[in-house]
């Protein structure tokens, strides 16, 4: 499943490059993450609750940057597995200055597998929508916060 | 002692045969008193659970076990690369390139399918396996996914290296002259492609296994619920290199099979593996997830290119269809699906000229195995789909033109024209039963009343044979190597100190009563009532007679088990009648066995015997005896029926020997506004020959008539592009409950089979006409809405409503050539 989309937010690019491309900046904006390790620049580890179907799919999520062109494009792979189920992820960013601050064109590509993860299927869509929402809040609240100079 | 016989005839006179007496078995189950696998402990046993794959197709680049190891309370873990060091592969069926194929019981190096077993891991608690198998860390590289069979014929992605091929076996079989058939019909009516749906049976037990080992004999028990336990031991022995008697199976109470209890090889064998390793009793239980998603579902199969010749008058005379089966990932029990349908070539029909090219591939998607009416199920669908099709686009009454092109009752015993011998029955008959049974001819009114409700009303038949014993030579018809050829079943009845009659099967029984119907006949010929005959519930491979196709399955309980079990009662019989002429001074014929006792016929009172004194005599008081004569009164039976061997060039011969009729009959009505279907009136007629226990076969027929609602309008194993199963739960998956029944109406007739020991054939297989009635009532429904063609065996509301929008689409894949 692809989602896509388009977010203003009211900080310069660099402010929002920064939060966005700094694994420990992100882990506070996605929602269920229950602890967050980093192993190297490019790759991060995240246990994760993702609320899907019938409760809470535990998950140990392998984040790795796939590209990245400073300021303007990044992308991503996210891994994840837990029991009977696994999810693959894969989001890109690309930033654009526009007046007032910076436009965040976005795209995800979810896929979620298995036996217990098919049970998920048909609620995935409103649970990605409602994820996406939830991120993006939180993404304007810290890039607002971070060009303000305060948490 | 032991007794073969080859094709006992004789029909036993009707006393408790016949009668529908209360099973023996409901007391306890009723009473929740019935001792099932999981009900067995054993001390210090510790509890399995498997890791299965996410991915339907991957390499299988690591797997960690250490983190799971370190939790208090796991005993243990195996993955796949143990098992490819202590097990050789299970034994395939197949030629080449099937044959090649190479399964273990846990993936080596690559998963082929969703929920495939990975690793297993074995805690103190079935919740500690499950959140130690939470632990176990497999990193998985994907490859490429194969969901269609279609596109697993191309090869472009292949399953298994060690093959070459997806094709697990391709061949044609061919019979009469279908060409020339087709050459001189009047109709040719061409149908381009029919698809019957992946399902299965969902019995209401999982799969599961106790597993003890015994290191100073190197024996295995499996306290278990396997429905076939002396082919799971042909699988298992080699795989894990011991000899079969090395292998103990033990059944209790059964919560159903349906055939998804025949494969449970790869499973089992490592819970061996793992009882050995960890010197404890290991017990696994299937999730029911896992049991939707990894046990085995029934065969999916499309049909390409069907031609049927038709005659002016609507006699069809032939017809050529191309056949391609998915058997999932591994072919396991297959590739006999290939071929068991060959069973019922012709259906119920006359038709003499018939080619079948038939192949089977691998795919990403579950293992198959046997399912209720399995593979007939399939070619029967077919066969009845082609004559409503036929029906519809000639403007042929669907009654008239089955009854025309019945095999008709005075042609029997009929041989089709692989060879096969239909022994009795009498379809039109049995159709008109049905046809009486839902007042056929109020049909057209119905229609009228339904549709100023805004409904449309249909219509349908279903007519289908249950083919029972079938002979393991037809699968050198697929692989002339295989040593297979006839069938058996074993049985022994004893006569103890106290005068109880007891009993043991070499079959398995799930809920098919064989406790009670074997002491029917028990009773019978002893002389008692079935409440003296203790017919010990479930298998022992140690302790109970058992023969090599001992199990329960192909509809074969009613020739060759009770065949069994009326051979060992009759050689007690005849002992029982020379003691009592050896005590009471008299010649043996005019002792009668009778309400218990051994008496002189029109004798005095006292000139009698009573069953516990004939059975303490032999067991405890016996020295006046003249060693001359020694009887035992505990014999044991083996009945091997007589089937004469197949003809693997012309693929020919007797590939099973009873044919039970069901003849189903369904009334729908269809919203045209959701594509909601509602069986509003349905008929079930079964011709099994002589009912041991009507009752029994009146539950049998309701058990597969809801199999078969199920499977019409709801079941149905749906994958996505990725291999994953959408409909692995019962929420997704919905079996029919008490409230989706419609009023069910049934009737019975009896045409004894003149091949069977008690003129009894196997009937529990039926559910196809069901099937195939529902999809013909949908198509005559539809007929008032643009006549959308039924091409599916599962037509839920979304296809129905789909059908309904675009009804030309839905019936372009027909084409009629006249002359």
């Amino acid at each position: 499943m692809i989602v896509s989309g388009t977010k203003e937010l009211p900080a310069p690019r660099e402010t929002v490059w920064g939060v966005i491309n700094e694994p420990s900046e992100m882990a506070k904006l996605m929602p269920g993450v229950e602890s967050f390790e980093i192993t190297d620049e490019k790759h991060w580890t995240a246990k994760v609750k993702v609320p899907l179907g019938l409760g809470g799919l535990k998950m140990t999520m392998n984040f790795e940057k796939l590209e990245e062109r400073p300021l303007e494009f990044a992308s991503m792979r996210a891994k994840g597995q837990g029991v009977g189920a696994l999810m693959d992820m894969t989001t890109s960013f690309t930033l654009s200055e526009v007046e007032g601050g910076t436009s965040m064109v976005w795209e995800a590509d979810v896929k979620i597998a298995g036996p217990v993860g098919a049970m998920g299927q048909r609620v995935l869509q409103p649970i990605v929508n409602q994820q996406v929402s939830q991120v993006l809040a939180a993404l304007e609240e810290r890039v607002s916060a971070a060009a303000g100079g305060g948490e | 002692m032991s007794t073969v016989t080859e094709q006992p005839t004789t029909t036993l006179k009707k006393g408790y045969v016949g009668q529908s007496i209360p099973r023996k078995e409901d007391k306890r189950l009723v009473q929740g008193q019935g001792t099932f696998f999981d009900d067995v402990r054993r001390h210090g046993m510790g509890y399995v659970h498997f890791v299965r794959s996410p991915y339907a197709h991957a390499k299988i680049v690591s797997i960690d076990v250490s983190k799971a190891l370190e939790l208090e309370g796991v005993y243990g873990t195996i993955t796949g690369d143990e098992v490819a060091i202590h097990t050789d592969p299970f034994f395939e069926m197949s030629v080449e390139p099937g044959g090649n194929i190479k399964d273990y019981a846990l993936a080596v190096g690559r998963v082929r399918h969703m929920g495939e077993p990975v690793a297993a891991v074995c805690a103190a608690t079935r919740e500690l396996a499950r959140d130690a198998a939470d632990l176990i860390e497999v990193d998985y590289d994907p490859l490429p996914v194969l969901v269609d069979a279609e596109e697993s014929l191309k090869n472009e992605v292949v399953l298994h290296d060690d093959a070459g091929s997806n094709v697990v076996w391709s061949g044609v079989f061919d019979w009469g002259d279908v060409d020339q058939a087709l050459a001189d019909a009047d109709h040719v009516v061409k149908i381009d492609r029919l698809h019957f749906h992946r399902f299965s049976s969902t019995p209401l037990e999982c799969a599961g296994a106790l597993v003890e080992y015994d290191k100073g004999t190197g024996e295995w028990t499996l306290t278990c619920n396997h429905q076939m336990p002396g082919v799971g031991a042909i699988w298992m022995a080699p795989a894990l290199r011991t000899g079969i008697d090395k292998l103990r199976f033990v059944t209790h109470d059964i919560g159903g099979g349906f055939g998804n209890k025949i494969c449970l090889h790869p499973q089992y064998v490592v819970l061996c593996l793992m009882a050995r390793k960890l010197g404890r009793p290991v017990q696994w239980t299937e999730w029911r997830t896992d049991q939707h998603t990894a046990n085995a579902h029934g065969n999916e199969r499309t049909f390409f290119d069907v031609e049927v010749a038709v005659k002016a008058d609507g006699e069809m005379t032939g017809f050529k269809v191309r056949a391609l089966d998915d058997c999932g990932a591994f072919p396991r029990y297959e590739p006999l699906g290939c071929i068991i349908w060959a069973q019922v070539t012709p259906g119920l029909y006359g038709w003499r000229n018939i080619r079948v090219d038939f192949t089977q591939v691998c795919t990403n998607k579950s293992p198959v195995s046997p399912n209720r009416g399995y593979s007939r199920m399939q070619h029967l669908w077919l066969t009845e789909r082609i004559v409503d099709i036929v029906a519809t686009e000639l403007g042929l009454d669907p009654v008239e033109v089955r009854k025309r092109n019945y095999v008709k009752a005075e042609q029997m015993p009929y041989e089709t024209p692989n060879g096969c011998v239909y022994d009795s029955g009498d379809y039109a008959a049995a159709l008109d039963i049905a046809l009486d049974l839902i007042d056929y001819g109020s049909v057209e009114a119905r229609r009228s009343e339904a549709a100023s409700r805004g409904k449309l009303l249909g219509f349908g038949i279903g007519s289908t044979l249950d083919s029972g014993t079938n002979n393991f030579g037809q699968s050198t018809l697929l692989n002339p190597d295989l040593q297979f050829s006839g069938n058996n079943e074993a049985a022994s009845v004893k006569l103890d100190i106290f005068g109880e009659v007891v009993v043991t099967l070499g079959t398995v029984p799930q809920g098919q009563g064989h406790e009670t119907t074997a002491a029917q006949v028990v009773a019978d010929i002893l002389g008692c009532s079935p409440d003296q005959v203790n017919v010990r519930r479930g298998h022992d491979t140690w302790f109970n007679s058992h023969a090599g196709f001992s199990g329960t399955y192909a509809s074969q309980f009613a020739f060759t088990g009770l065949g069994a079990v009326k051979g060992a009662a009759e050689l007690v019989r005849e002992e029982m009648i020379q003691l009592a002429a050896a005590v009471l001074q008299a010649p043996p014929d005019v002792i009668e066995l009778a309400d218990g006792f051994a008496r002189i016929k029109d004798g005095p009172e006292e000139a009698a015997l009573p069953f516990m004194a004939l059975g303490a005599i032999i067991n405890a008081n016996n020295a006046f005896l003249p060693p001359e004569f020694n009887p035992t009164l505990n014999h044991r039976f083996v009945c091997r029926p007589y089937f004469g061997m197949v003809d693997t060039e012309k693929k020919t011969g007797q590939l099973t020997l009873t044919y039970a009729t069901q003849i189903h009959a369904a009334v729908v009505e269809v919203d045209p506004e959701t594509g909601e279907v509602e069986i509003v009136d349905y008929a079930a007629v079964d011709d099994c020959g002589v009912r041991i226990n009507p009752q029994i076969v009146e539950g049998q027929v309701h058990g597969a008539t809801a199999h078969a609602i199920g499977a019409a309008l709801s079941e149905d194993f749906v994958y996505d592009e990725e291999g994953t199963l959408l409909t692995a739960n019962f929420y997704d998956y919905h079996v029919p409950h008490a409230m989706d029944m419609p009023p069910l109406k049934t009737g019975a007739m009896e045409s004894p089979s003149p091949v069977a020991p008690l003129g009894a054939k196997g009937m529990g297989e039926g559910g196809g006409g069901g099937i195939h009635c529902i999809g013909a009532a949908i198509q005559d429904a539809l007929r008032a809405a643009g006549g959308a063609i039924v091409y599916t065996s599962c037509n839920p509301p979304h296809r129905v409503w789909s059908m309904l929008q675009d009804p030309e689409a839905n019936s372009a894949h027909v084409e009629v050539v006249s002359r």
